[in-house]
């Protein structure tokens, strides 16, 4: 092996090294709490507490989903999450479209502006909407809480898709106007295609976003649309603390955004390359 | 050919998002949410807003109630936290989605003024069969705003097969001239706290300890602070402080005196944590709420080894804290009459309750009913504790929860740290508390 190999090992193993550090550094938490779920009710409570569940059980399971609400609350996420992103992307696809190609004074306030929006403490916002929701007679509706959900990912998707919108050469658009295309034809067949990437990535943050949020869903909701993270920590009473159904649930619902990650991280990592290096 | 393929794929990726879109409208345009039951938006229904532990409590109650006058309960579970968050939200925007609320205690001065009188339902008999610290507690500025589903108050738990065991009992006679039993005093506690602080096994670690001592919580610490004998809880009606007084310093040196004889950890011991080390056999005693008896899993060291007596007693006398959790009406609900028809129906049939989670309950009469009952162990300790002379509720302050959070806790936690100026930690604390109550 001469000096250049045994670099090119060394750095390797130096990277498999790093790798496994940051995996388990990063993966730990998740990987206790999937054990846990796995554990008997007095493991769960263990002290001190074990690692791997010295018997396999599924009740903790079993006892997750038997519970009243738990599934109507899964149901109510995935729409609500879906209702959000398509909210987000409906607005903020033609929002960052015309920023980005009709640079005024007032598309760079609002850029800035929808920023600003992002850093406002979403409780200022809950609280209002509890008496709007209910004046409009959508209260207690997933729509309602979708609706709430897209003002914490609408400015994040207008800066994503500005910033993909921003990569697209415009000499692409006028290629398309000289063979004919109108702007809106040459939007939909050359830059939203182009730009398709960077769509899955805004919707993948967007659908996240709505997912993973407490606070609204906590205002918000009550019968008809309580989302699984409420449910979830509806595990933690003053009266006691059911770790192994809280566990188990939490693994379910971790599920589906895992997979939506696995599915899609093409282009994930295509679109966060391309707003990175061309925006 | 390449640029072609890809423009293919990406319209698969915008026909996918066309799609979701597509999905998302047709949701919303066919009304959304998948529910948990209908909303309880018709007449015969009424909304109650619960924390989520609580909810098991009430149902028996809800289900008679809907079979008896037709009008249905819907329940709406939060977190403790978020609980508190919700009502202050709604309160505050003026737009409830309840018609009932089951209210912590410390809560009921908080969304007082938000809350309709209950003074009619607070009849004489009513009175006379609820404890005095929970008849004071429902009461703001005069005017009863809650009425107790069921209450709470820490006991003394311990274990049968160490009190029980003669050569436990003829070690501890030897060592401190009296009969091994579950203590009533303070030097009892301490002395039998010490001595069960044992290593079972002769690997030369303690495996069991007498007591623990819980950091990471303020009733109990408050519970030892009227065991003193000390009337006014932290803060007095007239909004005078005790704390740094000479019993509020006996209270605090005694619960960290107990220290030696607990797991280390203390300053993040919680009920939870405290619950659990119990229940895997590693305290002799727990001073712990009542409901913790029905708990006791089927597969714990300790199952079937578990007495329950009163709370221990002080200079003072024998004290607990009430935590008990109230149904209130908000003034602003439009079904008024069927919310305070739930409120009554549920003390009028308040034994439902009994057989459930917590099993528990808030009547005299109930408590007393199934206190010789097998199963019901727990009662008697609980009834004791809560009309002794010293129990007292927690101050009507509607400050109380940032006082317990932004000082009594943060005390408590530096207290149990070994070598702690208590005296020092409590006048600290009073300063606190007189500017937020200011």
């Amino acid at each position: 092996m001469n000096g250049l190999e045994t670099t090119r090992v060394s750095s390797r193993a130096i990277l498999w090294v790093a790798l496994v550090l940051l995996v388990v550094l990063y993966g730990f938490p998740f990987l206790y709490m999937l054990f846990t779920s796995f554990k008997t009710p007095l493991e769960t409570i263990a002290v001190p507490p074990t690692v791997l569940p010295s018997t396999w059980t599924i009740e903790n399971y079993a006892s997750a989903i038997g519970r009243d609400g738990v599934v109507a609350s899964f149901i109510n996420s995935v729409v609500t999450a879906v209702l959000s992103t398509a909210i987000s992307l409906v607005l903020a696809l033609p929002a960052a479209y015309a920023v980005t190609r009709f640079r005024t004074r007032f598309g760079r306030f609002f850029i800035v502006g929808a920023l600003v929006m992002r850093m406002v403490p979403p409780i200022v916002i809950g609280v209002p909407m509890i008496g709007i929701f209910r004046s409009l007679g959508i209260s207690d509706t997933s729509f309602a809480l979708a609706i709430a959900h897209a003002t914490i990912s609408l400015p994040l998707s207008i800066w994503l898709m500005s910033s993909f919108f921003e990569a697209v050469p415009e000499e692409l658009e006028e290629a398309a106007k000289i063979d004919g295309a109108s702007r809106l034809g040459a939007l939909w067949r050359v830059v939203l295609p182009v730009t398709a990437g960077g769509i899955a990535v805004t919707a993948i943050f967007a659908f996240l976003a709505s997912w993973n949020e407490f606070l609204f869903a906590l205002l918000l909701t009550a019968t008809r649309s309580q989302t699984t993270p409420i449910v979830i920590a509806n595990f933690q009473t003053q009266f006691g603390l059911d770790w192994g159904a809280m566990t188990a649930l939490a693994v379910l619902y971790s599920v589906p955004v895992i997979l939506l990650a696995l599915v899609l991280q093409r282009h994930i990592v295509a679109g966060l390359t391309a707003g990175a290096v061309k925006g | 050919m390449m640029l072609r393929t890809h423009t293919r794929k990406s319209r698969r990726v915008l026909a996918g998002a066309t799609g979701l879109l597509a999905v998302g409208i047709t949701v919303v345009l066919s009304g959304c949410g998948a529910g948990g039951g209908a909303p309880a938006a018709g007449a015969d229904s009424i909304t109650v807003l619960v924390e989520a532990g609580g909810h098991g409590e009430l149902q028996p109650i809800a289900d008679q109630f809907e079979k008896d006058t037709g009008t249905s309960v819907t329940f709406v579970e939060l977190p403790y936290d978020g609980l508190y968050n919700r009502l202050n939200s709604e309160f505050s925007s003026g737009s409830l989605s309840f018609d009932v609320a089951a209210l912590d205690s410390i809560w009921l001065p908080t969304f007082a003024e938000a809350l309709t009188p209950l003074d009619d339902v607070f009849t004489d008999d009513v009175q006379s069969d609820l404890f005095p610290a929970l008849v004071t507690e429902a009461q703001v500025e005069g005017s009863f705003v809650g009425m107790p589903a069921w209450t709470n108050s820490e006991i003394l738990y311990y274990r049968t097969d160490l009190f029980e065991d003669p050569a436990q009992q003829a070690e501890f006679k030897a060592e401190y001239g009296y009969d091994l039993a579950p203590p009533t005093t303070w030097e009892q506690y301490s002395d039998v706290a010490k001595f069960f602080t044992q290593d079972t096994d002769g690997d030369g670690q303690v495996d069991v300890y007498g007591t623990d001592v819980k950091g990471a919580v303020e009733t109990e610490w408050l519970a030892t602070l009227s065991q003193t004998g000390e009337k006014n809880m932290v803060v007095g009606d007239d909004g005078s402080v005790s704390l740094g007084n000479a019993d509020s310093l006996a209270a605090l040196d005694f619960y960290t005196s107990l220290l030696p004889y607990a797991p280390s950890g203390a300053a993040q011991l919680d009920w939870a944590g405290s619950q659990n080390l119990f229940n895997q056999g590693q305290l002799a005693m727990m001073r712990f709420w009542a409901h913790a008896y029905k708990q006791i899993p089927a597969d714990s060291a300790v199952a079937g080894k578990v007495g329950v007596t009163t709370m221990v007693g002080g200079p003072g006398g024998v004290a607990g804290v009430p935590g008990a959790w109230y149904l209130s009406v908000p003034a602003g609900t439009s079904k008024q009459e069927k919310a305070l028809e739930f409120v009554q129906y549920a003390y009028d049939n308040n034994e439902l309750s009994v057989d459930t989670d917590l099993g528990l309950a808030s009547r005299i009469s109930v408590l007393e009913q199934y206190q010789d009952e097998p199963g019901y162990e727990n009662y008697k300790p609980l009834i004791d504790t809560l009309n002794a002379e010293s129990t007292v509720p927690r101050p009507a302050n509607p400050n109380w929860q940032e006082i317990v959070d932004s000082a009594l806790i943060p005390m408590i936690q530096k207290a149990v740290v070994p070598g702690a100026d208590n005296q020092q930690l409590l006048d600290d604390a009073k300063a606190q508390v007189e500017s937020i109550i200011e």
